[in-house]
């Protein structure tokens, strides 16, 4: 981890104004290609049971209340990098579903319950959406999802302005109702890909 | 505005140990990409956003959480999940220490989505940063290199 370090120490120094801090210009990017393959089970064993408090205070578990499809990402509401692209590509991506009258429930686990209440996740992510649903708890109850989708984590550092800096995953993972992993999303995808690969799984 | 964020700060992990039945091994010679840069086109064309033009801003990406892609030899681009024991697919040593590098690598490829994703499992050869394609861009973007006077 010591580059890493370095290279936070070395970037803050810069003044660089972040990793996704990209001009408004865009260039013609290559195409991801159409979908082309039959939807197979995922080739990797993630995902379980877990059972966390939402930022109501109520419990909420793998399972969607009412059945709805999830995309569900790793993280922290108030986080500067990926999150900052991630969840609004996923409040997004629900709001070009539910003009397709597919209902899906964006939903952020935190990895900071202490940064993460039941108070404060509410309001960050009402900022994004208010479809988010927010989940932290104990870190024993915590540490049960993690396992579940093999999340590992780095605090990296204490940023004056922004609070605790983490290492994190990215890659937001689509579940059914039941809580059942479907398929996983990088964030690199455009609103409308993501939209596009979520409902060919809502039809199956 | 993709904000501001310190963020060079943050990678990733999570999302891909294990992998099982399904994939079909493969070796494949490509490029450790910023896949951020190169799927978004905001900091360039597909020929500005890789090698040493982009090195830094990859860096940058790829330490933010940015998981990074293979662009192989034909033009297709991998997602990579993980590089031998770094179960990340972005930020960890090993993505860093090997981003804008020519690799060759083995792995498990799977195709999913309509995208590729690859498990490496081992990187064969390291060749090293071999489009050294500043000397017709300059560094992508041009704030990627911090101005030591400020």
């Amino acid at each position: 981890m010591r580059f890493v370090r370095l290279l936070c120490v070395a970037l803050l120094c810069g003044g660089a104004s972040g990793v996704l801090a990209h001009g408004t210009e865009t260039h013609a990017a290559p195409a991801i290609p159409e979908q082309n393959a039959a939807v197979t089970p995922l080739p990797w064993d993630i995902g379980g049971p877990f059972a966390l408090v939402d930022h109501t205070g109520g419990t909420r578990t793998q399972v969607e209340p009412d059945g709805k499809m999830q995309l569900l990402f790793f993280g922290y509401a108030n986080c500067p990098g990926i999150c900052s692209t991630a969840l609004p590509m996923m409040a997004e991506v629900t709001d070009l579903l539910a003009a397709r009258d597919i209902a899906v429930s964006p939903v952020l686990i935190t990895i900071d319950p202490e940064l993460d209440t039941v108070a404060s996740m509410g309001p960050a992510l009402a900022g994004i959406s208010d479809d988010f649903v927010g989940l932290t708890g104990t870190p024993e109850a915590l540490a049960v999802a993690y396992r579940a989708f093999q999340i590992r984590f780095t605090r990296i550092m204490d940023d004056p302005r922004h609070g605790p800096i983490y290492a994190h995953g990215s890659h937001i993972y689509l579940l059914d109702g039941a809580g059942k992993v479907l398929t996983l999303l990088p964030p690199v995808l455009s609103p409308d890909q993501a939209a596009g690969i979520v409902a060919r799984y809502a039809d199956l | 505005m993709w904000k501001m964020a310190i963020s060079a700060l943050l990678m990733m992990l999570g999302a891909t140990a294990a992998q099982a039945a399904g994939g079909e091994r493969i070796q494949v010679k490509g490029e450790i990409i910023d896949t951020w840069c190169y799927y978004s086109g905001v900091m360039g064309g597909p020929d500005a956003v890789v090698g040493s033009a982009h090195h830094t801003c990859a860096l940058w990406c790829s330490a933010g959480g940015i998981p990074v892609g293979l662009l192989a030899e034909d033009g297709t681009v991998y997602m990579v999940l993980k590089i031998e024991g770094d179960a990340n697919s972005a930020g960890g040593d090993t993505q860093l220490k090997l981003a804008s590098h020519e690799i060759t690598a083995d792995g498990m490829f799977y195709r999913r989505d309509g995208l590729n994703y690859l498990v490496v499992e081992k990187v064969v050869t390291d060749h090293g940063i071999t489009n050294l394609n500043h000397e017709d861009y300059g560094p992508i973007p041009g704030f990627a290199i911090p101005d030591p006077t400020k």
